[in-house]
């Protein structure tokens, strides 16, 4: 007992090189797991692992491509090193046609450190679970297009219940006030996000900090997610970007309303008394008071 | 605002801060000092500029702190309601008319309080804080509304989650902290009004006479109405 106490008995012992190892391998499958649940909710909107370009690079074999340290401090802060001039960063914007990658809540150096070691666990296997989502390469009709504009109206509810994109964004020529303006004009999106492949993937796990936690519980399911894209492929065909004219008509029908508004107060007072006792303040005037 | 460290302090801490000093600062007051309960009416001073000023700001504030409350409590309600594009707009139109009434209430009461040296004498500085608070508030709130559309949808998905996880002692912030700089303004400007509450004549809000909505019709008898020498009209609302 004593020997156990004074640990003696534990350094002839092999249990605790055995706890040991067991410990560091339930850490070590859990930190991977963790990565992986963070990939899918933060990454896989614009990143596959072995299944070709989104908006970002396929991170397949990755760390062949730059060292580890690089990548954990990219990983924490992308736009920093775009400013700080770094070549590869922005040869990698370039790339992305112009979009930076976001920072994602909740990165750290631990954090990203188990994503690099994750990434290069996947890199190895014959197909990640992480090589993207298969998206129909059927041809869009007009009624897929008729179809997306009812889901971005909102006229034809999100089976997963988030919220209608016309909340926060808006699409040339789609309606007569427009639509939201505290996210992006998605007019040109499908452009940006080079195509349907890139779209279909940001729409079926958006990781904008916006976005993520709005929809983290209310993924848009695949059929909403190509109507979407068969809507903004055709506005994108369209081309332009939504005016601002609908923000005056916005503000002027908002005045308009207000003044009606004052008028009824007037109207509903209009036997209000107007003044204090005229006669007394007449009277003060006059000196008398 | 955009330091995580001053993110957490002004969205999930002041928070707190702001309603227990409400609780407290409110029943407090209402034991120590319970006739200082009231908005201490200045009508007798100046009576012309005061309507425009008094009932736009009521009525305009009425409808926006009730669209604030619905989009609280039925989040969903209102996202059906704006599931078509005319009714969101129709929705959109009213809140902005009414916040527009509220601001204009809320300048012609300021104006007003400038203005006439009387009504100026028996104003307090937690007065002009206030009153420069709630301006404030109205003009961002009517900034975002306008170029930050369509609130009353994304209100029910981003600013209704934050409120209830304050309210049920959760704190998420995450649906905060990337938005536009006025929209932060809004949230913390409305919480240092909630704080401040307590220690202005907004506190007249909480014993509102509801029960004059309901409550048997009076007769006021006016006395002697006929024999004042110069009286220029009979004072509406007065039966003889």
């Amino acid at each position: 007992m004593l020997d156990w106490i004074t640990g003696k008995g534990f350094r002839n012992s092999l249990t605790p090189r055995v706890c040991a190892m067991v410990a560091l391998l339930i850490g070590t499958a859990a930190a991977q797991q963790d990565a992986g649940t963070f990939f899918k909710q933060n990454c896989t909107s614009c990143h596959t692992i072995g299944g070709g370009r989104l908006t970002g690079p396929d991170l397949k074999d990755v760390g062949s491509r730059r060292d580890r340290a690089w990548l954990v401090q990219f990983l924490q802060s992308p736009k920093a090193m775009i400013d700080s001039g770094d070549l590869y960063a922005t040869k990698l914007q370039q790339e992305a046609r112009g979009v930076v990658m976001p920072n994602i809540a909740g990165m750290n150096p631990q954090q990203a450190q188990a994503l690099v070691d994750m990434i290069s666990t996947e890199s190895k296997l014959p197909r990640s679970q992480f090589a993207g989502m298969q998206i129909s390469d059927r041809p869009l009709t007009d009624q897929d297009i008729a179809k997306g504009r009812l889901v971005f109206l909102g006229e034809q509810q999100l089976s997963g219940g988030g919220p209608a994109c016309i909340s926060c964004h808006t699409v040339k020529g789609l309606t007569l006030l427009g639509g939201g303006r505290l996210g992006p004009d998605l007019t040109r999106v499908y452009e940006r996000l080079q195509g349907r492949k890139g779209l279909a993937a940001w729409l079926s796990s958006p990781a904008s900090p916006t976005m993520a936690p709005v929809f983290k519980d209310h993924a848009i399911q695949p059929e909403e997610v190509l109507s979407l894209v068969a809507l903004f492929e055709d506005s994108a065909k369209r081309g332009g970007q939504d005016d601002t004219t609908s923000l005056l008509n916005f503000f002027l029908l908002g005045v308009g309303g207000m003044v009606l508004g004052l008028i009824s107060l007037d109207a509903l007072w209009k036997t209000r008394f107007r003044g204090v006792r005229r006669s007394m303040v007449h009277k003060n005037d006059r000196g008398e008071g | 605002m955009t330091n995580p460290t001053m993110n957490l302090l002004l969205f999930a801490m002041l928070p707190y801060v702001a309603l227990f000093v409400f609780f407290l600062g409110t029943i407090m007051r209402y034991r120590k000092a319970p006739f200082t309960y009231s908005s201490l009416s200045s009508q007798f001073l100046e009576n012309n500029q005061h309507f425009w000023g008094l009932t736009a700001l009521h009525y305009g504030i009425f409808a926006i702190l009730l669209g604030h409350l619905m989009g609280l409590l039925i989040p969903r309600q209102v996202l059906l309601w704006n599931s078509r594009p005319l009714r969101l707009y129709v929705l959109e139109i009213f809140s902005l008319a009414f916040a527009l009434m509220a601001l204009v209430g809320f300048v012609g009461v300021i104006e007003r309080r400038i203005r006439y040296p009387k009504a100026r004498t028996v104003t307090t500085p937690a007065d002009w804080i206030i009153e420069s608070m709630l301006i404030l508030q109205a003009a961002a709130g009517i900034y975002v509304a306008i170029f930050y559309p369509w609130g009353t949808s994304w209100y029910s998905t981003s600013a209704a989650p934050y409120l209830h996880s304050i309210f049920f002692f959760r704190p998420d912030i995450s649906y905060l902290v990337t938005m536009p700089f006025i929209v932060k303004f809004h949230v913390v400007n409305g919480w240092l009004i909630v704080g401040f509450f307590p220690f202005t004549r907004l506190v007249h809000a909480l014993v509102a006479p509801l029960p004059y909505l309901w409550r048997k019709p009076q007769l006021a008898r006016w006395y002697g109405i006929g024999i004042l020498p110069v009286w220029p009209r009979r004072p509406s609302g007065v039966r003889d």
